[in-house]
């Protein structure tokens, strides 16, 4: 059995990475395959409070790849779903305690064991980034409808097309349709067109990441919640599941007045 | 209310402007990353005007000029002679 390596990544910081992976990694165990979220962000670790499983972590990743630990022992069973695992971060270590070939030879051994190796990239694209990258065969980068985070969302996907990483897909998160129909926030087609890489999925702008997160459940676990359906799906394609991707285009007639009026 | 006033008047929806900075601003990154690009592209502008024209390879020159909001492919090359047809490569 050989699993998918996929890892999340970004550039700039603070668009929602974490989230992403904790959100698409609870998806698939729900559908019951076998995951591990290896988070790579070694010096400031969050994977763990996004899961809430801050207070299980006795060894982490730097223990790993040093020979401290078994793999096992590192690996934290998600509180909900018996078939989900986290590897947190190292919180006082340096990056370059980890190098590209350790995590190479890591997630090969993990993706035996397991279906899916989802792995959370730091912010930036240095020594961190390049560890992040090293193990995986697909990578998903994570933006939102702002000029900075798509500038480096660019220069990310610049770099792991030139490291020979071709299997790339975009989720932009964080879109407010209610901008976006103002004309004051770039469309889904505005940011495709820039960036040219296929979609996977867009994330509407929701409070409820907030909530979910001060809770530490991931969004998925709730019903009814637009981003949790936005995850469902984007996780559900990543599996190779052929979900239409709805734009959320629904003119209605007051659009079309307003829109009349306004032009 | 205001805004729709000023769209009026012709003020660009913002979305619209930050598209087309971005256009710009990716297209300049984009280039700057590979200085090998640049060197790949020079070598295939002077394969297709040599099919056409017989040209002086050491004075060719392609640069990048950034406008406002445009970037532009300004390339100069001095041509020794022109081809009645074109020479199939």
């Amino acid at each position: 059995m050989t699993g998918k390596t996929i890892v999340v990544t970004s550039g700039k910081g603070g668009v929602g990475k974490t989230t992403t992976v904790a959100n698409i990694g609870t998806v698939l165990a729900k559908k019951k395959y076998s995951v591990v979220m290896i988070d790579a962000d070694i010096g400031l670790r969050n994977l763990d409070v996004v899961m809430g499983l801050e207070n299980r972590i006795v060894y982490n990743l730097v223990d790993i790849i040093e020979g401290k630990c078994r793999k096992q022992q590192a690996m934290i069973r998600d509180r909900k779903l018996h078939n989900l695992y986290i590897i947190p971060a190292a919180q006082t270590r340096e990056k370059t305690s980890v190098t590209p070939d350790q995590m190479k030879d890591l997630c090969a051994e993990l993706a035996e064991e397991f279906d899916y190796v989802i792995i959370d990239c730091p912010a930036g694209i240095e020594q961190g980034f390049k560890n992040a990258v090293a193990g995986a065969q697909t990578a998903i980068v994570v933006t939102t409808p702002e000029v900075s985070a798509i500038r480096d969302a660019d220069r990310v996907i610049g770099l792991l097309e030139a490291g020979l990483l071709k299997d790339i897909h975009l989720i932009i998160n964080r879109l407010n349709h209610r901008m976006v129909k103002k004309g004051d926030m770039m469309s889904t087609e505005d940011i495709i067109s820039l960036l040219a890489v296929p979609l996977l999925g867009v994330v509407p702008e929701s409070e409820e990441v907030v909530i979910s997160t001060n809770r530490g459940t991931p969004l998925v676990h709730d019903r009814g919640s637009k981003a949790g359906v936005a995850f469902q799906q984007i996780a559900a394609r990543l599996n190779g599941e052929d979900i239409a991707l709805d734009m959320e285009q629904k003119v209605t007639i007051m659009d079309r007045m307003k829109r009349f009026i306004w032009s | 209310m205001l805004k729709a006033i000023r769209r009026f008047f012709g003020e660009k929806a913002s979305s619209q402007m930050a598209r087309q900075r971005m256009q710009v601003v990716l297209m300049h990154d984009r280039m700057d990353i590979a200085p090998d690009i640049m060197e790949a592209l020079k070598n295939d502008i002077i394969a297709v005007l040599s099919r056409y024209m017989e040209i002086d390879k050491r004075t060719i020159q392609v640069d990048l000029e950034q406008g406002k909001n445009y970037t532009a492919l300004i390339s100069n090359v001095q041509i020794k002679r022109v081809y009645r047809h074109s020479m199939s490569t």
